[in-house]
């Protein structure tokens, strides 16, 4: 958008520097470059000479080859600036090892001055050809690290975007739950009501409690409705954001193949072939409540606790009898099927082992 | 049921092996048999096995400089003679010289607790020797090289929440939960520690001290004199860390105990009968002057917006008034927040040191400014209690 | 099983259990390490004496002295490592009545803690190094301290007979938290046997759960095998009511019986209630277990080669003997001061022990207290140890008759009234 303003203002009087034509003269003139050489040339120029394919640039002096395909608009004015942007995003995308690739901060900024210094060289046309070429080895022989960086790079873009989205969609879905539950609760209250009061109406005075009960009854089943229709949209929301989960967890997992130092960059880590995240486990392998000798229950006969149970002070102070059945019936059980005499001796028989190997290796070492 | 899969204790000191034991007979009557030394080299080689023992495990440490100290303890880095790489921290019990009664309750329960329990989100108490003035060092884990940086509010609170449900699973209470006594070890893992006011809990009519739980982080249970209480005390303290994490600072500060429960009313509702059925019958209860209504979704949500709706819920429930109603450690566990999105960040990830970790482009400033905050925080855990 | 798992964490396993051959050897090393201390202690201190006089000329004429001992002489007798057991046994008798003495007193598990310490500490301790008298009070106000019964020394010190001063109640008490390898966690089978007889209630109400490994039960059927189980020699009026018996009998016997044999070395907590119960009650007891682990193999024929490969019964056969020699170690015990010949023998080991005392360990206080290079006084500076220790061996032989068996007792004389 930028660039067509840039191109809007330009002077009326613009020639295109091979058919001379003038803006002046064909107001929807459009200038291209091809960044070969960076030659401005106009639209129909482009279209005359290249169309039946490659050919060589029309402007006095420069022999360059240039395609048609390759013609494009101009983004910067300065066409200096054009072309040092172009050749830093060439470079960019073949050296485009990331940070965590390298062993340290320090490795990385290694590669970060040799990426800018192979910029420089290209920009300001020294050891061009020398430079080419290394990157050109670089980038055959690191074909698939640079596609999966490009592959991540991208994804990261996206995730971001998606992200943004997601959290406007599930701000929709609160903002249209919260209507729909307020417009349901009037119309049901108003319908209840009305129902209510017919049956008043109709049956008689006895009847009344009754009617009231059932009608309340009405009321709740149609509250639990609600909450069911919101966990399914919940559970909506809840997909959507597993759905994001899954390419969040892609992205991780995506190999990270290629030999781990190359002739070009320097202080690569090794590079190990990453596990595959598990599910974060709140419990570390544990397993929380669970018992070989007793299914606990939730109360117990025990006349010793009953002035306890009806101790108002406890209760309120937070004292919780079901720790008291949980830790009595874990110690009634607790090494129950230890034997300790088997055990024990298993255990003396590998320390002494262990010992003994102890001994043996400082005498050798007197020695 | 908690047994730690992870159970690595060092191997501690004892006699119980027949072979120290006969090692050390060996060497007692070497003495003897040797030709008679005089009246004070007899008393320095003639000495009981024990006192053997602690000078061994004495001399396997050094002691460093001195990292801070609290009411009954001056801390110090150490490391193993055989390999200084190794951290840990020594642990020098003070003598107190008003107290005449031997060593005191502190040490006792701390020393207790901590030859029971194993799990790598409570500190391991490696060795307990004596100095000659007869103070009592304990060894503290604190492995490898010491990189504090950021951690990630979930991972840290996930490890808090594992090391408490550990302690009640074993029917240890804590009762001194801040962030104080939470260290990192450089690895990354939280670490439960200072078990000064620790016991242990569930006997019927035993009644406890209320006594507990630094202010800020004591639940109002306690505040109102409870005797008889539960593991909820725990979460109650954890859910004020939860908060003070999002926050970067106290949530509920009190400067006395009574503002103390203000603060908590002012914030979370006054405490009725109602709400928290016998309340009024705790010790030292008092009737409100006003009545605040009780917070609910909303308030959290705005509060702490960057916890999230489901972060807020778990929260919420672990910042109860009733502790019946307050959630459990393990039912804490079991809640949705640890398994929703973001993932905890993995504990090689915490970052190492400030500015090295390269945030997300997307997160931005808001990354930024939550670092400096727990940066702090981890600041004083240090010079407080590591 | 996960439960055992959680036992095996502790550190009474992990520390505090032997195989009976391992304990034998570590209570017979220790003697033999205390007896040659003694020996040459006593050599010592006999030789610090005679250097000290001026008459003698440097090397030591046996018999020279009247008055000193004569080692080279006369052997001394060190107590064998069967008497140091009796003797610990019988302060550890001493301990749960020194719990009477309190207004109230003191709880069962805190006077059970104070048992197992000593009983830990004796075993890498002899006797004859530090004398019970001196670390069984000691033991009990640290018990007081980590089992949350806190109370202050001076009021710990004014219930203890002899009223000794509280800086030498507390005197022994690093000495003893050393001898416990700072552990001073002890798990006992008190709240174990509780937790038992809630469950058994339950099922006597038609209200028990089928156990984890035994799903198929129904609260129906348990209640039927419960009312079905073979009767007590002793009937009672219903089954809650033997319940209730067997419990009472089972505490009695986990208050003493288990606090003075070994079980606590060679058996878990559990194992412990369970044979105690055995002994109160044994088709209760066996009922229990079968609701656990299976009845015996009798009982379902059909599935018997299941049954043969079942790791349940494998445990309940392995169990059902541990649990059976558990309980004849605690039927075979019979308090100390309740038989007469058991009484005097332990007269003859304190009179004993009286002649083999470490004399370098007499005073704890002074030896614990105090940093060894600091001297308290001028006199005593120009003092050495051995001739203060000599002095003092010398004042308290003087003193000797006027000693009942223990020097001053501490205990049996005020239990009397």
């Amino acid at each position: 958008m930028a660039s067509n303003i840039g191109i809007d203002r330009r002077d009326e009087d613009e020639v295109c520097p091979v058919c001379k034509s003038s803006r002046y003269l064909n107001p929807n003139m459009r200038f291209l470059i091809n960044p070969e050489c960076y030659h401005k040339m106009c639209e129909s120029c482009v279209d005359r000479i290249f169309s039946s394919g490659p050919s060589s640039c029309p402007v006095a002096g420069c022999r360059k080859t240039l395609r048609k395909n390759r013609f494009r608009a101009q983004t910067f004015e300065d066409i200096g600036v054009e072309r040092e942007v172009d050749i830093r995003r060439r470079v960019m995308h073949i050296l485009n090892r990331r940070e965590e690739e390298f062993d340290g901060k320090r490795a990385y900024d290694d590669f970060l001055e040799q990426r800018e210094e192979i910029i420089a060289n290209l920009v300001s046309r020294s050891d061009v050809a020398k430079t080419e070429a290394q990157l050109q080895k670089y980038a055959t022989e690191n074909m698939a690290s640079i596609r999966t960086n490009q592959k991540i790079e991208e994804q990261e873009a996206t995730s971001f975007h998606a992200r943004i989205s997601l959290e406007q969609e599930e701000a929709r879905m609160r903002r249209q739950l919260a209507r729909e539950e307020l417009e349901n609760e009037r119309r049901e209250m108003h319908a209840g009501r009305e129902d209510f009061l017919s049956r008043l109406a109709a049956g008689t005075s006895s009847d009344a409690a009754s009617i009231a009960r059932e009608s309340h009854k009405v009321q709740l089943r149609k509250s639990s409705a609600r909450h069911s229709e919101q966990d399914r949209l919940r559970q909506k929301q809840a997909a959507l954001r597993g759905s994001e989960l899954k390419r969040g967890t892609n992205l991780s997992s995506v190999e990270n193949a290629g030999p781990s130092d190359t002739g070009l960059i320097k202080g690569l880590r090794k590079i190990k072939t990453p596990e595959p995240e598990k599910p974060y486990d709140p419990f570390m392998g544990y397993l929380p409540e669970k018992r070989d000798y007793v299914t606990l229950q939730q109360s117990y006969p025990s006349q010793y606790l009953d002035r306890l149970r009806k101790s108002t002070q406890a209760a309120a102070g937070g004292f919780d009898l079901r720790e008291y059945y949980s830790r009595t019936l874990m110690e009634a059980f607790a090494g129950l099927g230890c034997f300790v005499e088997e055990e024990i001796a298993e255990r003396d028989a590998n320390r002494s082992a262990s010992a003994a190997n102890e001994g043996a290796a400082m005498a050798a070492v007197d020695l | 049921m908690a047994v730690s899969p992870f159970a690595s204790r060092s191997p501690s000191v004892t006699v119980s092996s027949p072979n120290a034991a006969l090692r050390l007979r060996a060497a007692a009557a070497q003495n003897a048999s040797g030709p008679l030394a005089t009246a004070k080299s007899v008393h320095h080689t003639d000495r009981e096995l024990t006192e053997q023992l602690n000078d061994d495990v004495r001399r396997k440490y050094v002691k460093d400089k001195r990292l801070g100290e609290g009411t009954y303890a001056i801390v110090y880095l150490g490391y193993l003679r055989d390999k200084p790489s190794s951290y840990v921290a020594i642990k020098k019990i003070k003598v107190n010289a008003e107290y005449k009664d031997g060593l005191t309750m502190d040490a006792i329960r701390e020393v207790k607790y901590l030859q029971e329990l194993s799990h790598p989100n409570v500190i391991a108490l490696h060795d307990v020797f004596s100095s000659k003035d007869q103070n009592l060092n304990l060894m503290l884990i604190k492995e490898a090289d010491i990189h504090y940086g950021v951690a990630e509010v979930k991972a840290w609170m996930g490890m808090l929440a594992r090391g408490v449900w550990f302690c009640h699973e074993n029917f240890v209470l804590h009762r001194d939960i801040k962030p104080n006594n939470l260290l990192i070890a450089s690895d990354g893992e939280v670490k439960l520690a200072d078990f000064g006011l620790a016991r242990s809990f569930a006997d019927p009519y035993l009644n406890m001290t209320h006594q507990v739980i630094t202010r800020w982080y004591r639940p109002p249970e306690l505040l109102y004199g409870a005797r008889q209480y539960s593991g909820a005390v725990d979460v109650w303290s954890m859910g004020m860390v939860f908060a003070e994490l999002l926050l970067r600072i106290p949530f509920l500060a009190g400067n006395t105990d009574v503002d103390q429960v203000t603060k908590i009313c002012e914030a979370l509702g006054t405490p009725t009968e109602e709400n928290w059925p016998g309340v009024s019958e705790l010790p030292n209860y008092l009737p409100p002057d006003t009545h605040h209504p009780l917070q609910g979704r909303d308030f959290f949500l705005r509060m702490f917006p960057t916890a999230g709706p489901v972060g807020c819920d778990l929260l919420m429930s672990m910042c109860t008034l009733d502790p019946r109603k307050r959630t459990t450690a393990v039912q804490a566990l079991r809640h949705s927040w640890w398994t929703v999105e973001p993932r905890p960040t993995r504990n090689e990830d915490l970052p190492q040191k400030p500015g090295t970790k390269k945030m997300g482009e997307d997160l931005g400033r808001r990354g930024e400014r939550s670092m400096t905050g727990c940066l702090k925080m981890q600041r004083d855990n240090w010079t407080l209690v590591l | 099983m996960i439960e055992d798992d959680v036992y095996r964490t502790s550190s009474q396993y992990r520390l505090w259990s032997y195989t009976n051959a391992s304990l034998q050897s570590l209570r017979a090393t220790t003697n033999d390490v205390a007896s040659q201390r003694v020996r040459a202690a006593i050599q010592r201190v006999g030789e610090a004496h005679l250097s000290a006089t001026p008459s003698t000329s440097g090397t030591p004429q046996p018999g020279s002295d009247g008055e000193t001992r004569k080692p080279d002489d006369k052997k001394i007798e060190c107590l064998t490592p069967e008497e140091e057991l009796v003797l610990v046994t019988y302060y550890c008798e001493k301990t749960l009545e020194l719990g009477d003495e309190y207004k109230p007193p003191l709880p069962t598990m805190v006077r059970a803690t104070a048992i197992q310490y000593l009983r830990r500490f004796y075993l890498t301790n002899s006797p004859m190094t530090y004398h019970p008298k001196d670390i069984m009070a000691c033991a009990l106000f640290l018990a007081t301290k980590t089992d949350n019964y806190y109370m202050s020394l001076r009021q710990f010190a004014a219930g203890v007979p002899g009223g000794p001063s509280e800086e030498k109640v507390i005197a022994p008490e690093f000495l003893i938290m050393q001898g416990l390898r700072f552990t001073f966690d002890v798990r006992h089978p008190f709240r174990g046997l509780e937790g038992g007889v809630m469950e058994l209630s339950a099922i006597a109400q038609g209200e028990g759960q089928a156990a984890p490994h035994m799903p198929s039960e129904t609260p129906q059927e348990l209640q039927r095998a419960l009312l079905a189980i073979a009767p007590h020699p002793t009937p009672s009026s219903s089954i809650a009511d033997r319940i209730g018996r067997a419990h009472g009998a089972t505490r009695e016997l986990l208050k003493s019986a288990a606090q003075m044999t070994d079980v606590y070395f060679l058996y878990t907590p559990s194992q412990i209630w369970m044979a105690a119960f055995l002994l109160a009650d044994r088709p209760l007891a066996e009922f229990y277990l079968d609701t656990k682990l299976g009845g015996p193999l009798t009982q379902t024929t059909e599935s018997n080669q299941n049954n043969l490969q079942n790791p349940l019964y494998e445990l309940r056969t392995k169990l059902l003997q541990v649990i059976s020699d558990c309980a004849a170690l605690l039927h075979a015990y019979t308090s100390l001061s309740s038989d007469p010949d058991q009484m005097k023998s332990l007269k003859r080991i304190a009179k004993k022990l009286y002649h083999c005392q470490n004399p370098e360990k007499v005073n704890l206080k002074r030896d614990l207290a105090q940093p060894p290079a600091s001297a308290t006084d001028s006199a005593a500076a120009s003092e050495t140890e051995s001739e203060r220790l000599a002095k003092k061996r010398k004042l308290e032989e003087q003193k000797r008759s006027t000693n009942d068996m223990f020097g001053p007792e501490l205990v049996a004389d005020r239990t009397k009234h």
